[in-house]
């Protein structure tokens, strides 16, 4: 494992700088990674890992810097280029086509066996899929459709696909997502054996445990750059955590809001209680209670619950159990219209698939919930224009939306603005309890801070507001309590001292037993 | 933070002739047909003509405003001919074999349409089955249905003296103002629906389902049940449009209906080319139809058969949606 001076790393990254627009992804990254050890990368939603990742595997192509293999210079165009350079990837999403055989998904697109120069030749098809698998010591029949496999063999199949490609590299991203704590076990015996063959491993996770269990060195970024690069055994638990979270550029300002904060509402009347309700969707018996005047956080990794706990309270998904009271008395939610008449507001996760129809008028989307508010008559179910434009001027002024006028198409604006005509709408619509799911992903740091403080003076007002968000640090800053969701099970509340970030961090990743579903990367 | 790349600049000074012809492409091709058949044909420059023409454009036309409504919410609906079909057939039979008047066998159509609608509907929007195939097969059983009403080995119900004068008045009456009753029934559908889609919070739900069917439920929106009436508006209109060609014949003629499907399709398709966003609407779809309608009379004096006019009708379906494209590619 150690290199001897002159001889190059197996793989080094030098100097990856990639941008999106409005975003730099990843921000001047070198990387160097010895053969035959276990990297483990880290960091938070968004801290640069996929892009990284993608690089490498050439799906991207960075705008500046270079790869090297062997010390040689690596120029990928295309992922067809890793693959001959021996690099392989396992996405934590299954890329399996499920009524294809065990065996065809292994060799897919690494060239099947022939017979006679045109036909497949299925026994040393099988044959050679089997050796793969047998490398990961486990016993899977390359015939059956993959589809009927549990999903860790699945993961596992991949992995041999991966070795099929003779890996001198292997990336696992998320590989543990959706295993039992056994077969766990299995696939980190399984990596180590491949490490001892000389196999180098990325290993990709928000599950800390893992990280120490399994890797040599561990590598944090944040913001898009790397902040740590250690050896795992010379880093303990809560240098790791505070590494992943660092110290974020709007921290005043998150203090600042903190302070304003920190004394919570107990006293206030209850404005929505949720008790033990249950959805299909995987949300398994949730309760807790919202406060007039309180923003309360729902944190949480992606794909947790967290969205599906709203979506349900909202009727937006089925409930299957459990009661909803509104001021104290218990509603029948089993639609958004529903949920709107007891007085409730989402903003859903996604502006484009669920906020807005782009190909509407920014004055058709602000009205779209409240359209019965600017009749020309009480009785005379007809909007009149003019009651439209003045209410969407009037969100336009107070949102800051930035649009040449109301008529402009949504699909037209930027994303932080399509965001505010979302959040229009429901201020619009007036329900005085509100949940913004995910309402500042990929807004830019004044439109957050906009964001915030509507936020905060809803609450004001005395209006409850429910607030999910991947940026914990955001949530530290703005919400009076906390509740950490996992696995759709709350995990537990942080209120007034106790909330801060590394609090935050250590109820959603922590693994005392329960198996969270990890997030995307 | 970088910038969000080069914007493409718009061109001034010079009129935007791609974007012209794709926006009012139907309006100029029918001016230009007007002008060539009217110099071609002079019997096709008369006032008559001009009556008859609005006359033959009803039936269509009303077929297509009921499409336009489901179109507007993003569904299909194939089986409007079949209803056209089975309501002339159910009025038409039910005047010549009983002694019911025909006031009552139009409501007797109209259940049974609205029955049709409503299956349909619960069937594409409650139980989620798509739309064009679920259609298509109410389709198939309709034409049954027509045929079953009709009677085994005929394509044709005679009405003869049994279908009253008064009936046949909402086909051939005396014009008021000029105008005959296909024409004027058409006309206050138009009206109604245009209302409907354009003027109502209904309308605007539809045309948010037609643009994002899940932030439009989000909305508090009742996505399926106004999807499900759709079908019933095409219903409804199919039955009117059943009546009008019944009326003008005095008999119910096989599969009437039939050969107005695609016509009707294309009428609301060459209305939403004249709209700025592309989307299906009321006056566009009476422009559509009275274009196609013209197209098909001035073909028919100039003494074209059905060949050419066929190909003549899908020719100008398919340049239409190719201006379509241009103009949603400058947007």
């Amino acid at each position: 494992m150690t290199t001897t001076a002159g001889d190059p790393p197996f793989f080094e990254l030098r100097n990856i700088t990639k941008a999106y627009p409005g975003v730099l992804a990843v921000d001047d990254v070198t990387l160097s990674i010895e053969a035959g050890s276990i990297v483990g990368l880290v960091g938070k939603n968004g801290a640069g890992k996929s892009t990284v990742i993608k690089v490498m595997a050439g799906a991207i192509r960075q705008d500046a810097g270079q790869l090297l293999l062997d010390g040689e210079h690596l120029d990928l165009h295309h992922p067809h280029q890793a693959t001959e350079a021996r690099l392989a990837f396992v996405h934590q999403d299954l890329y399996d086509v499920a009524d294809l055989s065990v065996a065809e998904n292994v060799m897919l697109g690494l060239g099947f066996p022939k017979k006679w120069g045109a036909f497949v030749d299925w026994s040393e098809l099988y044959r050679r899929a089997s050796d793969e698998i047998r490398r990961l010591e486990v016993e899977i029949d390359p015939r059956v459709a993959i589809g009927e496999l549990s999903v860790a063999e699945q993961r596992l199949v991949m992995i041999a696909r991966g070795l099929a490609q003779d890996a001198r590299l292997l990336v696992l991203d998320e590989p543990t997502a959706s295993l039992t704590d056994d077969e766990i076990e299995h696939l980190f015996r399984a990596i180590r054996r491949l490490r001892d063959d000389g196999i180098t491993v990325v290993y990709v996770s928000h599950r800390l445990e893992e990280i120490f269990e399994i890797t040599d060195r561990v590598v944090v970024m944040r913001n898009g750059s790397v902040v740590a690069d250690e050896p795992t055994s010379a880093i303990d638990r809560r240098q790791l955590i505070s590494h992943i979270t660092g110290h974020e550029r709007a921290e005043t300002a998150i203090e600042r809001r903190r302070s304003h904060n920190i004394g919570g509402r107990p006293d206030a009347p209850v404005l929505l209680e949720v008790v033990d309700i249950t959805a299909d969707t995987g949300v398994h018996g949730c309760t807790f209670d919202l406060r007039e005047g309180e923003i309360l956080g729902i944190a949480g990794l992606v794909g947790t619950g967290r969205t599906e706990l709203v979506r349900a309270i909202f009727g937006a998904d089925r409930l299957t159990g459990g009661t909803i009271k509104v001021r104290g008395e218990e509603v029948d939610i089993r639609s958004p219209e529903q949920a709107m008449k007891a007085g409730l507001a989402l903003m859903p996760e996604d502006r484009k698939t669920q906020g807005n129809v782009m190909d509407f008028s920014v004055r058709q989307n602000v009205t779209l919930a409240s359209l019965d508010k600017h009749r020309i008559r009480p009785r005379l179910a007809a909007p009149s224009a003019a009651s439209e434009k003045a209410e969407t001027a009037r969100m336009i002024e107070r949102l800051a939306i930035a649009t040449p006028d109301d008529r402009q198409l949504v699909r037209l604006l930027s994303g932080g603005n399509q965001q505010k005509v979302v959040i229009g709408k429901w201020l619009s619509q007036g329900s005085d309890i509100l949940i913004f799911d995910e309402p500042t992903h990929g807004v830019d740091v004044d439109g957050k801070d906009e964001i915030y403080d509507i936020m905060q003076e809803l609450a004001d007002q005395g209006k409850g507001v429910i607030f999910i968000s991947s940026e914990f640090s955001e949530m530290v800053g703005v919400c009076q309590r906390i509740l950490a969701i996992r696995d759709g099970r709350i995990m537990g509340e942080l209120e007034g001292d106790e909330i801060n970030e590394e609090a935050v961090v250590e109820l959603c990743y922590t693994d005392d037993g329960l198996r969270a579903t990890a997030g995307t990367a | 933070m970088t910038g969000t790349g080069t914007r493409t600049k718009e061109r001034t000074g010079s009129i935007d002739w791609v974007a012209m012809v794709s926006r009012y492409g139907v309006l100029l091709a029918l001016a230009g047909c007007l002008i060539f058949f009217s110099s071609q044909e002079d019997k096709f420059r008369t006032y008559d003509n001009f009556q008859t023409t609005l006359e033959s454009t009803a039936p269509l036309l009303m077929m297509a405003l009921g499409l336009t409504v489901v179109l507007v919410m993003g569904d299909f609906d194939l089986s409007v001919a079949g209803m056209v079909a089975v309501a002339s057939a159910v009025v038409i039979a039910t005047v010549v074999r009983t002694d019911i008047p025909w006031g009552f066998a139009i409501l007797l159509a109209l259940l049974v349409a609205v029955i049709i609608g409503a299956i349909n509907g619960t069937l594409v929007a409650y139980v989620g089955t798509p739309s064009f195939i679920t259609t298509l097969a109410s389709g198939v059983m309709l034409s049954g249905v027509e045929l079953a009403v009709t009677g085994p080995g005929t394509t044709f119900i005679s009405g003869g003296t049994e279908v009253p004068r008064s009936y046949r008045n909402l086909g051939i009456g005396e014009p008021f103002l000029e105008i005959k009753s296909p024409v004027w029934i058409a006309l206050g559908l138009t009206i109604v629906l245009w209302l409907l889609l354009s003027k109502t919070e209904v309308g605007r739900f539809m045309y948010a389902i037609g643009g994002n069917p899940e932030a439009a439920r989000l909305s508090g929106i009742p996505v399926k049940f106004l999807r499900a009436s759709g079908f019933v508006v095409v219903a409804v209109c199919a039955l009117s449009a059943g009546i009008v060609s019944s009326a003008r014949t005095g008999s119910h003629v096989r599969n009437v209906g039939g050969s107005l499907l695609l016509p009707a399709f294309a009428a609301a398709f060459l209305g939403a080319t004249l709209s700025k966003r592309g989307q299906f609407n009321v006056i566009g779809t009476v422009i559509g139809a009275i274009f196609l309608q013209v197209v098909e009379s001035g073909l028919t004096f100039m003494g074209y058969d059905q060949d050419v006019k066929n190909i003549t009708k899908g020719g100008i379906l398919i340049a239409a949606m190719l201006l379509g494209r241009l103009g949603a590619r400058k947007r």
